[in-house]
């Protein structure tokens, strides 16, 4: 009878200590990124994002009484090795949650990894809208909305902001063939979007350039890896004459070789809108070029969102000094966005009191308008497809060696008037 | 007509960067039957040393060019001697060195990705987006400062590779390595030094490439095929070769950029490679290639 009571005490204790160890195990987090390769500047910005954020709720006390644990693998900006690792994260780490990647690019392929397993897909960069269309069902994106609707955005800054008879009437598209950049291209020139296997998700005919009676002079596409010839390329843009010219990459890099090309060559449009461009990396490349170069963004340091950290409200300006304390350096959206990744799947687990992610990707589904998920990129709340409603893209400028930001302009304090045209070089 | 001649200048500014880029690879497979997969990041090492000459000090990247040779100077003699000198006697020597240049390029890649992170550079001297304009014509000034050094340097070699008794030497050992060293030519230091050399063209060129296109460490991947499609192009060691190869694929390119669209601009250097592959294997300046 003693040995009983004492097999059961013993029982009793391994089963509290287990329970204990289990209660400590610290919450693991898997996030591959590019942390080399072409897409290494936004990758490493990434990693700092995600960081700051685990380690910011680590300080405040962990997460459901557990810390956080994050494991981040370099996919050298290969899409084979995104897929290999997201498995690993899975399978051999049994990762509790898992972040997203950069760029459209690794996302694609990425998202049937996560979708294979049920696992909560939080999208920090991946706007196609193939991604979007392929009918996931645990995907979140953590940007304003699809590429293919980042033009529309621009076209409407131009009419709200410029007079009529000043406003550009021809364009010229210079763009990567990367996913990313064909997508904004698509919607701009009105392409349809087809899946890789056939069939098309959108129509976007006749695209936010000829809607809004801006004609395409030139439209060139340069490939994806190994292009040098930028001089030969803005030569041409120069000869386009346009007077509007977009240039469309996901690479922080290219940005800064075209802004360079165009100024030596002195290529003189009205207006010159990127689609990369607003990291301090930029304007250290591009120096005095960048002068009235516009570009999206879906950050900026000015926006006054006030977000959730740790239960407590967390505002961009919190975000932007913790930033500045733990990295000497000011956070850019590249930085931003991840963090937000991080801010939207804390709230989840936070209020759902667990990691499983069923049950995530359904308390995540089940925002709305008013009771959003609340980040440094503003309130979250997602159609059924996993894109955000409601959300437009921000506009900034480069004015004064300062990323200014210049539309919308109803939606806050502090934007600067629109530098038009833009000065020339 | 203009625009001709516009596409053909520009073709031109880049070929004689891809020139230089390339000499140093093809010097190194002339004398050692070295592929050095782990050119393009030499290079970029050499990039690097102007890139912060240039950030800390202000000092111009086209000065800093010797310093830039110097320091990779210096690492050609130190990877030569580690790595390189103990596998000279195998009969796989060439096929090894592919494996031992690949690890090269692996560990610098994420060496200089350590040191100075993975982020872009660009030097940024004040003619690096100039250009001067001839009326409708102009000529980038960057890639015309470039264009000059890479044609001082190469030209600096080939009299140095032709007039002088170590030249002589080298020469003699691309020819024939072991007739040279029948002759009493110590092919060993030959090698040697001639690594060093050719790594210290890959710093000059580094110095060039740092204000001419932005760079990170792993922009290398880009580099090597071109840079090794031109040294298979100009005859596989044959200096003169490789230097006809940048300059004639560059204008095709430029060409092919303007009127085929910059999707195949690219694709030149390799279709090059392709067709010359099947038409003459020995490349523009090679030797007829012998039965083994």
């Amino acid at each position: 009878m003693r040995k009983k009571v004492g097999g059961m005490l013993l029982a009793a204790a391994a089963t509290a200590l287990a329970s204990a160890a289990q209660a400590e195990a610290p919450i693991r987090i898997a996030a591959s990124l590019p942390l080399t390769g072409s897409f290494s500047v936004s990758g490493a910005k990434h990693e700092q994002g995600y960081r700051l954020c685990v380690d910011l709720i680590n300080e405040k006390g962990g997460l459901l009484g557990r810390k956080l644990e994050l494991i981040l693998g370099d996919n050298r900006s290969d899409t084979e090795t995104a897929i290999n690792q997201y498995e690993r994260f899975i399978n051999a780490d049994k990762a509790d949650l898992v972040f997203g990647t950069f760029s459209s690019k690794l996302t694609f392929p990425v998202s049937a990894v996560m979708e294979k397993y049920g696992m909560v897909h939080p999208v920090p960069a991946g706007g196609a809208l193939r991604i979007w269309s392929q009918g996931l069902k645990h995907a979140f994106y953590f940007q304003q909305n699809a590429a293919e609707l980042v033009g529309e955005s621009l076209v409407e800054m131009i009419d709200a902001l410029v007079p009529p008879d000043e406003r550009p009437k021809t364009a010229a598209v210079v763009h990567s063939d990367d996913f990313f950049a064909n997508g904004i291209a698509a919607g701009l020139l009105g392409r349809k979007v087809e899946n890789p296997g056939g069939g098309v998700v959108a129509d976007l005919a006749p695209g936010y350039l000829a809607d809004h009676d801006v004609k395409v002079v030139m439209e060139e596409r340069w490939p994806e890896e190994g292009f040098s010839d930028w001089l030969n390329l803005a030569n041409s843009v120069k000869r386009s004459e346009a007077e509007l010219v977009i240039g469309l990459t996901a690479s922080a890099e290219e940005a800064v070789q075209l802004t360079r090309a165009l100024q030596t060559v002195k290529a003189q449009p009205k207006f010159l809108y990127l689609s990369q461009g607003t990291q301090a990396e930029y304007a250290e490349g591009a120096g005095k070029a960048a002068e009235g170069v516009a570009v999206h963004t879906s950050w900026h340091p000015a926006v006054p969102f006030v977000g959730l950290l740790a239960g407590a409200t967390f505002t961009n300006q919190d975000f932007r000094k913790a930033f500045e304390a733990k990295y000497g350096t000011a956070p850019d959206e590249d930085s931003a966005i991840p963090f937000a990744v991080c801010q939207g799947m804390e709230q989840a687990v936070r209020a759902t009191g667990s990691t499983d992610n069923r049950k995530l990707s359904e308390w995540l589904h089940a925002r709305t308008k008013e009771d959003p998920v609340r980040t440094v990129l503003g309130p979250f709340n997602w159609d059924e497809r996993g894109l955000p409603k409601g959300r437009p893209f921000l506009e900034a400028q480069w004015q004064g060696g300062v990323l200014k930001f210049v539309y919308p302009t109803d939606e806050f304090e502090g934007v600067a008037p629109l530098v038009y045209p833009k000065p020339q070089w | 007509m203009i625009d001709i001649l516009q596409v053909l200048v520009l073709g031109l500014a880049l070929g004689g960067v891809y020139a230089l880029m390339a000499s140093g690879l093809t010097l190194i497979f002339g004398v050692m039957r070295i592929v050095n997969l782990a050119h393009p990041i030499m290079i970029l090492t050499g990039a690097f040393v102007s890139y912060w000459l240039f950030t800390l000090y202000g000092i111009d990247p086209i000065l800093s060019m010797p310093v830039a040779a110097l320091v990779l100077f210096v690492i050609g003699l130190v990877l030569y001697k580690l790595v390189f000198a103990r596998e000279a006697a195998s009969a796989k020597y060439s096929e090894m060195t592919v494996l031992l240049t690949f690890a090269l390029a692996m560990s610098f890649d994420g060496l200089l990705g350590a040191l100075f992170s993975n982020t872009q550079r660009v030097t940024t001297p004040s003619y690096g987006t100039q250009a001067i304009f001839l009326g409708d014509l102009f000529i980038p000034t960057a890639q015309l400062y470039a264009g000059i050094a890479s044609f001082v340097i190469i030209g600096g070699l080939m009299l140095f590779l032709r007039y002088t008794r170590f030249g002589y030497a080298i020469r003699a050992t691309t020819q024939n390595r072991a007739a040279a060293q029948l002759m009493g030519v110590n092919v060993e230091f030959v090698s040697l030094v001639t690594f060093g050399i050719g790594l210290a063209l890959a710093g000059a060129a580094g110095s060039l490439v740092s204000f001419i296109f932005s760079f990170f460490p792993a922009k290398h991947w880009e580099w090597i095929a071109i840079l090794m499609s031109l040294v298979v192009l100009g005859g596989m060691g044959k200096l003169m070769g490789t230097i006809v190869a940048a300059l004639l694929l560059s204008v095709i390119a430029a060409f092919v950029g303007t009127y085929a669209g910059s999707t195949w601009s690219t694709m030149t250097f390799f279709l090059a490679l392709f067709v010359m592959l099947l038409v003459r294997p020995q490349g523009l300046f090679g030797d007829r290639i012998e039965e083994a």
